[in-house]
């Protein structure tokens, strides 16, 4: 290990925890928002710490009795859950074949560019179109409307970062895949996808958070509970007459815990370096 | 056991021609060695045989049928990658077997299939591991087995040992020679490595700039190289090559003075290179007519011979002497070689030129 003076490390662990810290306060604060009395939270100064630990929220927000705000957002949950898992799917089911192809032929790269480029529109300058498309379909107010349109912001998105997961792949191993006698479908179910597992675990993950946090397009093309996403649903608690904060803290937190768990659970995925060993040491 | 043919193959990449009227004829059991630096189309040809580039004029044909058309997998060759392009997520054993799996094979069937072949390559204790947990040189006979085990009418190697260290490469050459001798399938090989090339070709293909330049026997690419560029491709130390004017009354070599007592047939002068390789040079004798004399640069001791480097009017000549042989840097030496062992090309055409044998005075 090489030498480092006391100064650097105090600097290096003083740099760590202020990310770590910068990182986590908002998250820290959200949660003591939650359980902290309406009281503790209007009063002037503001207590930073709440008197006594309040979870009542959190029972009024998984309560199910139609009508109330627990059944808003346990619905808006559950339209953010499938939304979500929809348009990541069909965002991996378009990206994958397309990924592939782009990284393997330089012909058609340009598209690609082309295709980044729509990025940089902003989002509302595709919202009078896409709500005249919906529209039209017959899709506003539908999970799989509000699903389509996600999947129009994250194909885009998956299909560049799965070329690059598909890029370092050699080429060789489709060459020698093809002597061996593999279809092009067999090529890519045994050989290729489970090499680019690493990264289509990724682009699943970034995708599904993408969705998840989306709330532009979702207040715009939803109106009730039978699409509502979890953004707007929370946007809504904020939209009476009284704001009660620590209601929208509580919504927050539990807003939050889905992605983490999702998180959690590709993580495993996210495990790379598996394809040392295929050509020279 | 299968013929191959090349006629008139091309390949061009808009206006490069990467390839030139490429003719080659395999008889059965052949093993052809593609032999040429980096560049010169040895790997494309070898692509274009499996079928993974399709040539842009000419025809290929294995057992006489024209394969033009014919996908990779249906051409029933097999062919070992220089990266080994093994399966990395795939263990050894499915590695080997996979073109079987591909082709359908029960997996009874298959299973014994790879046994036999991880014996013949003693990799039989390496079949449940990974690619990753392999050596460089056990991934070596993995990509061979997987060529082995489908028992192709064709092996093609791409430089398959350039990724080993030397010991290795040695001993994996003797193993692809019994192999052949085993098998005797026809085998395509392409190597920028010469010493590979006439260890294990029963025939050299010399490739220079997408075309061939010579091929024939190793003996034949050694001692009878058709052209300059064969002739200082082939041979370590490189072959002796220097600039020469024949005419009737010798061999007069440029820049030196010196002329060879080797009158020319006709009398007009004529530019050619006369070459000859450093383990055809001695000492010579105060009687020997046929004799260069050289400055000495310095000499190596290799071992088995003492590599004598000196010069000739700027032109580096290279000796390769017995050991015992005592010279000093500075020293003029006279060196000769027999009219048999020596080699005169066109100096326009890089062709090589016979030399009429007259009967030794």
């Amino acid at each position: 290990m090489e030498q480092r003076s006391l100064g650097f490390s105090v600097f290096l662990y003083a740099s760590a925890l202020l990310l770590a810290v910068l990182i986590l306060a908002p998250f820290a604060w959200l949660f003591i928002m939650s359980i902290s009395s309406t009281t503790d939270l209007i009063s002037k100064p503001l207590r930073w710490w709440p008197a006594q630990a309040d979870w009542s929220r959190y029972r009024v927000l998984t309560d199910l009795t139609p009508n109330t705000h627990g059944a808003a957002l346990m619905s808006a949950l559950k339209n953010s859950v499938l939304v979500a898992a929809i348009a990541t799917l069909a965002a991996l089911a378009v990206s994958v074949p397309t990924g592939w192809a782009l990284s393997r032929s330089r012909a058609v790269n340009w598209s690609l560019g082309l295709v980044i480029g729509t990025y940089m529109l902003p989002p509302v300058a595709l919202a009078v179109p896409l709500y005249m498309g919906l529209a039209a379909l017959d899709l506003l107010n539908t999970r799989f409307g509000l699903a389509v349109v996600y999947l129009t912001i994250l194909a885009p998105f998956t299909a560049w970062l799965l070329k690059s997961g598909f890029d370092p792949i050699p080429r060789d191993i489709e060459l020698a895949a093809a002597i061996d006698g593999a279809r092009l479908d067999q090529t890519l179910r045994i050989l290729i996808l489970p090499l680019a597992a690493p990264v289509i675990g990724t682009a699943a993950l970034f995708a599904y958070l993408l969705a998840w946090d989306e709330f532009f397009y979702a207040l715009l093309f939803t109106s009730d509970q039978r699409a509502k996403t979890v953004t707007v649903a929370i946007a809504d608690l904020a939209g009476g007459r009284v704001a009660d904060y620590g209601l929208i803290a509580t919504a927050g937190v539990i807003a939050a815990l889905p992605p983490v768990l999702f998180g959690l659970l590709m993580q495993r995925t996210l495990i790379s370096g598996l394809t040392t060993g295929s050509v020279k040491g | 056991m299968s013929t191959l043919d090349l006629i008139g193959i091309g390949k061009s990449y808009g206006a490069t021609e990467v390839l030139r009227s490429i003719d080659i004829s395999l008889a059965s059991g052949e093993f052809l060695v593609l032999l040429g630096a980096s560049g010169c189309g040895k790997s494309t040809l070898l692509n274009v045989i499996a079928g993974l580039l399709s040539p842009t004029t000419g025809e290929i044909r294995i057992d006489g049928k024209r394969v033009n058309e014919v996908h990779p997998k249906d051409r029933d060759v097999a062919m070992v990658f220089q990266s080994y392009a093994l399966y990395p997520n795939l263990s050894v054993r499915r590695n080997i077997g996979f073109g079987l799996e591909m082709r359908g094979v029960p997996r009874a069937r298959r299973d014994e299939a790879v046994a036999r072949v991880a014996r013949m390559l003693q990799i039989d204790g390496l079949l449940d591991r990974k690619p990753a947990e392999l050596s460089g040189g056990q991934r070596q006979r993995v990509a061979i087995g997987r060529a082995l085990v489908r028992e192709p009418k064709i092996f093609l190697f791409d430089e398959p040992l350039s990724n080993l260290d030397a010991k290795l490469r040695m001993e994996m050459r003797a193993e692809i020679k019994h192999l052949h001798r085993l098998l005797a399938t026809t085998v395509v090989y392409v190597t920028h490595d010469q010493i590979e090339a006439m260890t294990l070709a029963t025939r050299i293909a010399v490739m220079n700039n997408g075309a061939i330049e010579q091929i024939g026997s190793p003996e034949d690419i050694y001692r009878r190289p058709a052209t300059v560029f064969v002739a200082s491709f082939v041979g370590a130390p490189p072959m002796n090559l220097i600039e020469a004017t024949w005419d009737g009354r010798g061999l007069h070599l440029d820049g030196s003075g010196q002329t060879l007592a080797l009158p020319a047939p006709d009398a007009a002068p004529r530019p050619v290179t006369l070459g000859v390789r450093p383990e055809d040079l001695r000492l010579a004798d105060p009687a020997d007519e046929l004799a260069i004399a050289a400055t000495v640069d310095f000499a190596e001791l290799t071992g088995p011979d003492r590599i004598v480097f000196s010069r000739l009017a700027g032109v580096p000549i290279l000796a390769s002497l017995p050991p015992h042989s005592h010279v000093t840097a500075d020293e003029q030496v006279r060196l000769t070689f027999s009219k048999r062992d020596m080699h005169l090309f066109d100096r326009g055409s890089g062709k090589r030129i016979d030399i009429p044998l007259r009967p030794v005075a």
